[in-house]
C-alpha cells in the first residue's frame, strides 16, 4: 500500500525530537483552549500563528511549515478533547461542539459521577480521533470527491433528517420538543440573510446584522438558566455536595459506551468530511442517533454515559474528517480550518489538490502526528480528570458565582460587545423560565444551529432548479436523506396506531 | 540536538519581548512633533483570522521589527455586522482618537452604499491613510466546462440567464456579486437577470464549482492559482488593469477582452476623522517607508500579497472613483440604499 509508506515516512517526521515537542506544546496549548471558555479552537489557533512562525524561524522552510502546522493542529484536535470539561462539570459548554455533552454530562456529575464522564470523553474522543486518522489515510481521496457531490438539494436533506430526527432531544412531551425547534428556527432568522442579503429582524442595529451568536445563546439556556434555577429554587440537598466516585470508568461504563463511541466516530468522520457542516452537528446527530438506538431512551438527558461518550467521540472524529476537504481539496470546512489552511499559505504550502504531490513530507508528518497527538492527549487528560473532578466538590454557594463570571467573561472574549452579554442574561432568565415548565432546551438550540444552513441551502438549490423542487428528489443521495427523514417521523406513528407501546407523546 | 533548543528559546524570547514592547518613549528624529506619545491600538474589525486581521497583524509586526514606530502596537478584533458594528462606534466615538487605526478593504464603501445591512458610516468617516496590498477579481469555471472564454459565457447569460448558476462566497450585494455582474454589467446587459447563488465563503463556493452545484464562480484572483496549476479550474478573465503573473499569466483581463471592467480588491490603513495633522504626517510617512522596506516585501512574499502602495491623497481619489463604480452597479441591481 502506498499510502502507508508515505504513512511510514510520515511517523520518521512526526517522531523528530523537535516535532515531538511542537506536538506536545499544541495538545497541551488545546487542552487549556479548550478548557477555558471565552477562547475557542478558532481564536486559539489564530493568536499562536505569529508565535509558531517566531519558533520556526530558523528551520528551513518545509521543515518550519512541518512544525508549525503540527503545533496548530495540535491546538486544533486538543481543544475538542478539553471542550467536554466545563460542559460535563459547570454545564458551561466553551465550544459549540460540547453543548449536546452538557444534556447528560452535567446530571453525571451532579450524581457524583464527574470522573466516569470527564474520563470517558477522553476515552471516547482517543478513539474517534485514531478511528478518523486512520480513515483519512485509507479513504482521503474517495471522500474528498463525495464531498464535493454534497450540493445544495443534499445539505438540505441532510438537515431536515437533523430536523426530524429532533424527538430524540425531546424531554416528556414532543409538542414542546417542536415548539422549541420552531421557536429556535425563528431567532436564526435574525441577521443578514446571505442568500438575498436582505436584513431581517435587525431594525438597523449593526450588532443584529451578525444574528445571534450560538454561544451566547447555548451559555445563557443551560449554564445561567442552571445558576438561576439552582438559586431560585434553594434546592433541600444545600449542604450536600456531590461527591466524586471513582475515576476510571467502571466495566459496565466502558461496555455501555463501546457502541456509541464506535457509532460516534464513524457518524462523526463522515459529518466532518462535508464542509459547512462540522463539529456541532456530528455531535447532534450521534447523540439523537445513540438515543434512538438506545434501549433505554429514557435514560437519555438524566446522566447515562452514552450521552456524553457519542457526543464527545463524534466531535472529535469530526475534526479529523475536517482534515480531508481542507488537505486535499483546500477547501476549510470550519473557520478553525480556515485559519490552519491560512497558517499552511504562509509558509508556501498551499493545500489543495497538488499538496500530497508537492509537500508530501508536510501532509504526511501532520497525519502522523495526529496520531502521536492523540496518544500524548489520552496520557495528558486521564490525571487531570482527577483534578478537574474536584472541582464539583465546591459548595455551591462559591460555585454558582464562578458560573455566573466565566460565562460572562467566556461570552465577552469571543464577541467582544457588551450586547452579547446582555444577550446571554436574558437567555439565561428565559432558559430558566423555559426549564422550570419543562420545556426542553436542547432543540431550541438545535434549531438555531439548522435554520441557516437549513434555509439557505434549500434556496441555493431552488435558485439553481429555478425554483423546480424536484430537485430535492432527482439527486440520489438527497432522495435517501428524505426518505430517511420521513420514515423517522412516520414509523413510531404507525407503530403507535397499531397499538404498540412506542413513546411518542407521554404526557399529553 | 542543542539547535532547535535554542530556536526555541529564541521564539519563546523573542514573543516575550515583542509583547512587553518599547515602553521608552523615544522622539522621531525627522518629525517636529512628539507624535506618537503612546501605545497605538491597530483594529481588524473583523474575529481573529480573517484576511483584516492578517494584515493588521502583518503591518504591526513588521512595523516593530523595523523599528518604524517605537510605540507598542496592539491589534485588536471588533467583529460584528461585517465591519459595521465597529464603524458606528469608531466614527463617532474615536473621531479624533489620533491612537486607533483600523484595517479595512472595499466591504467599507459597499456596505455604506448598500440598501440592506447598511453601515451609515462610510470611510468618509474616517482619514484614509494609505493603500498596502492589491488582489482582482476572477470568473472562473470548472477546467471542463462548456465556457472557454468569457465573451461566450456573457452570451449565453445574454440568451439563457436561467441556465447559467454564478456562485460566490458573499451575500447579493456585496464584493463576489459584485465581481460576478461587473463584466455583464459593463456589457451593457442588465445585471438582474444573473442568477447568483450566494455560499458562506470563497471556500464553500469552489467547492460548489467542484462539485458541479454552479457553473461559474466570481471570487478573488489569489485564491484560485493553486486550482489553476492542479488543472481543476480555468479562469475566464481577471479585473486586473493588466495580466497577472505566474500560474495566471494566460488569464486575459476583462479590457483586453473589449469590456471596459476593472476592479482593485485593496487593503489599506484608515485613522480617525479628525485626526491631527502631527499624526496624519506621521502616518503617512511611516507607511510609505513601510512599502519600500525589504522587511514588508518579504512579508508580503510569505503572505501571497501583491504590493501596491497609495498615499493618503492617492488613496482617497481612488476610493472616490471606486465608490462610483460600486454604487452604480448597486443601483443596476436595484440595491442601492
Amino acid at each position: 500500500m502506498e499510502a502507508i509508506t508515505f504513512l511510514f515516512d510520515g511517523f520518521q517526521t512526526a517522531l523528530q525530537p523537535h516535532n515531538l515537542l511542537f506536538a506536545f506544546i499544541g495538545v497541551l496549548i488545546g487542552t487549556a483552549v479548550g478548557v477555558l471558555p471565552g477562547i475557542g479552537p478558532m481564536s486559539g489557533v489564530a493568536l499562536l500563528i505569529p508565535v509558531t512562525a517566531s519558533m520556526t524561524t530558523g528551520l528551513d522552510p518545509a521543515q518550519a511549515a512541518t512544525s508549525s502546522i503540527i503545533l496548530l493542529a495540535g491546538v486544533y484536535y486538543g481543544a475538542m478533547y478539553g471542550g467536554s470539561t466545563t460542559s460535563i462539570l459547570l454545564n458551561t459548554p466553551g465550544e459549540s461542539s460540547s453543548v449536546v455533552t452538557t444534556l447528560d454530562g452535567y446530571q453525571m456529575a451532579k450524581q457524583g459521577r464527574a470522573g466516569s464522564a470527564l474520563a470517558i470523553a477522553a476515552i471516547g474522543s482517543f478513539v474517534a480521533g485514531i478511528v478518523s486518522l486512520i480513515a483519512l489515510v485509507l479513504l482521503a481521496q474517495p471522500l474528498s470527491n463525495l464531498a464535493l457531490k454534497f450540493g445544495p438539494a443534499e445539505y438540505f436533506s441532510l438537515m431536515l433528517l437533523g430536523l426530524a430526527a429532533v424527538s430524540g432531544l425531546a424531554g416528556n412531551s414532543m409538542t414542546k420538543a417542536w415548539m422549541m425547534t420552531v421557536f429556535g428556527l425563528l431567532l436564526s432568522t435574525i441577521g443578514l440573510d446571505s442568500v438575498s442579503g436582505v436584513a431581517r429582524f435587525t431594525y438597523d442595529i449593526s450588532v443584529l446584522y451578525g444574528g445571534l451568536e450560538f454561544l451566547t445563546v447555548a451559555v445563557g439556556l443551560f449554564a445561567l438558566g442552571e445558576v438561576f434555577k439552582a438559586i431560585l429554587h434553594k434546592e433541600k440537598n444545600d449542604g450536600e455536595i456531590a461527591k466524586i466516585g471513582r475515576i476510571i470508568p467502571s466495566k459496565e461504563d466502558l461496555k455501555e459506551s463501546a457502541g456509541p463511541i464506535a457509532r460516534g466516530s464513524l457518524l462523526g468522520f463522515f459529518v466532518g468530511v462535508l464542509p459547512g457542516a462540522g463539529a456541532t452537528l456530528a455531535s447532534f446527530f450521534s447523540y439523537i442517533v445513540e438515543k434512538k438506538l438506545s434501549q433505554t431512551p429514557e435514560k437519555f438527558g438524566k446522566g447515562t454515559i452514552a450521552g456524553v461518550a457519542a457526543p464527545e467521540s463524534a466531535n472529535n472524529a469530526a475534526s479529523g474528517g475536517a482534515m480531508i476537504p481542507l488537505l486535499t481539496l483546500g477547501i476549510p470546512g470550519s473557520g478553525t480550518t480556515a485559519i490552519l489552511m491560512g497558517a499552511l499559505i504562509m509558509y508556501n504550502v498551499q493545500p489543495g489538490p497538488l499538496l500530497f504531490d508537492e509537500h508530501p513530507d508536510v501532509a504526511w508528518g501532520l497525519i502522523a502526528s495526529m496520531f502521536i497527538g492523540n496518544i500524548m492527549l489520552l496520557i495528558l487528560n486521564m490525571p487531570l480528570v482527577k483534578i478537574f473532578a474536584k472541582i464539583i466538590e465546591t459548595p455551591s454557594k462559591y460555585l454558582l458565582p464562578l458560573i455566573i463570571a466565566i460565562s460572562i467573561f467566556g461570552v465577552y472574549a469571543v464577541q467582544v460587545t457588551t450586547f452579547d452579554v446582555l444577550l446571554l442574561i436574558a437567555f439565561g432568565v428565559f432558559g430558566y423560565l423555559l426549564s422550570s415548565h419543562d420545556f426542553p432546551l436542547a432543540p431550541l438550540v438545535l434549531g438555531l444551529v439548522l435554520g441557516p444552513m437549513i434555509e439557505n441551502n434549500m434556496r441555493r438549490a431552488l435558485t439553481s432548479s429555478n425554483g423546480d423542487f424536484m430537485i430535492f428528489f432527482e439527486k440520489p443521495i438527497s432522495l435517501v436523506l428524505i426518505i430517511a427523514a420521513v420514515l423517522w417521523v412516520l414509523v413510531p406513528l404507525f407503530m403507535k396506531l397499531k397499538g404498540k407501546n412506542v413513546v411518542i407523546n407521554e404526557d399529553m | 540536538m542543542k539547535k532547535w533548543m535554542s530556536f526555541i528559546v529564541m521564539g519563546v524570547a523573542m514573543f516575550v519581548l515583542s509583547a512587553c514592547g518599547s515602553s521608552n518613549v523615544t522622539k522621531e528624529s525627522n518629525q517636529h512633533s512628539n507624535y506618537p506619545t503612546k501605545p497605538i491600538v491597530f483594529v481588524a474589525p473583523s474575529g481573529a483570522g480573517g484576511g483584516w486581521d492578517l494584515t493588521a497583524r502583518a503591518v504591526t509586526k513588521v512595523l516593530n521589527e523595523t523599528k518604524l514606530v517605537k510605540q507598542t502596537m496592539t491589534v485588536e478584533n471588533k467583529p460584528g455586522g461585517g465591519g459595521a458594528v465597529f464603524m458606528a462606534e469608531y466614527a463617532t466615538q474615536d473621531k479624533n482618537n489620533d491612537y486607533k487605526l483600523f484595517v479595512s478593504s472595499p466591504p467599507i464603501i459597499i456596505n455604506n452604499l448598500k440598501a440592506e445591512g447598511n453601515s451609515p458610516f462610510g470611510y468618509k468617516d474616517t482619514t484614509p491613510l494609505a493603500q498596502l496590498t492589491k488582489d482582482f477579481g476572477a470568473i472562473v469555471v470548472k477546467a471542463d466546462s462548456k465556457f472557454q472564454s468569457l465573451p461566450q459565457l456573457i452570451d449565453e447569460i445574454k440568451k439563457k440567464p436561467k441556465s447559467v448558476t454564478i456562485a460566490g462566497g458573499s451575500a447579493p450585494g456585496s464584493m463576489d456579486h459584485l465581481i460576478a455582474i461587473l463584466p455583464i454589467y459593463k456589457s451593457g446587459i442588465d445585471p438582474k437577470i444573473v442568477k447568483y447563488v450566494s455560499y458562506d465563503g470563497g471556500g464553500e463556493a469552489m467547492a460548489a464549482l467542484l462539485g458541479g452545484n454552479a457553473d461559474v464562480i466570481a471570487t478573488d484572483a489569489s485564491s484560485v492559482e493553486e486550482y489553476v496549476k492542479a488543472r481543476k479550474v480555468r479562469v475566464l478573465a481577471v479585473s486586473a488593469p493588466e495580466r497577472l503573473g505566474g500560474n495566471l499569466k494566460d488569464v486575459p483581463t476583462m479590457k483586453e477582452l473589449g469590456i471596459d471592467a476593472e476592479f482593485t480588491i485593496w487593503r489599506g490603513v484608515f485613522g480617525a476623522k479628525q485626526m491631527s495633522d502631527d499624526a496624519k504626517r506621521f502616518w503617512e510617512d511611516t507607511f510609505k517607508k513601510l512599502s519600500e522596506h525589504e522587511k514588508w516585501k518579504e512579508e508580503l512574499t510569505t503572505q501571497g500579497w501583491q504590493p501596491e502602495y497609495k498615499g493618503s491623497d492617492e488613496f482617497v481619489q481612488f476610493l472616490q472613483e471606486q465608490e462610483k463604480l460600486i454604487r452604480d452597479m448597486l443601483k443596476s441591481l436595484g440595491m442601492y440604499k
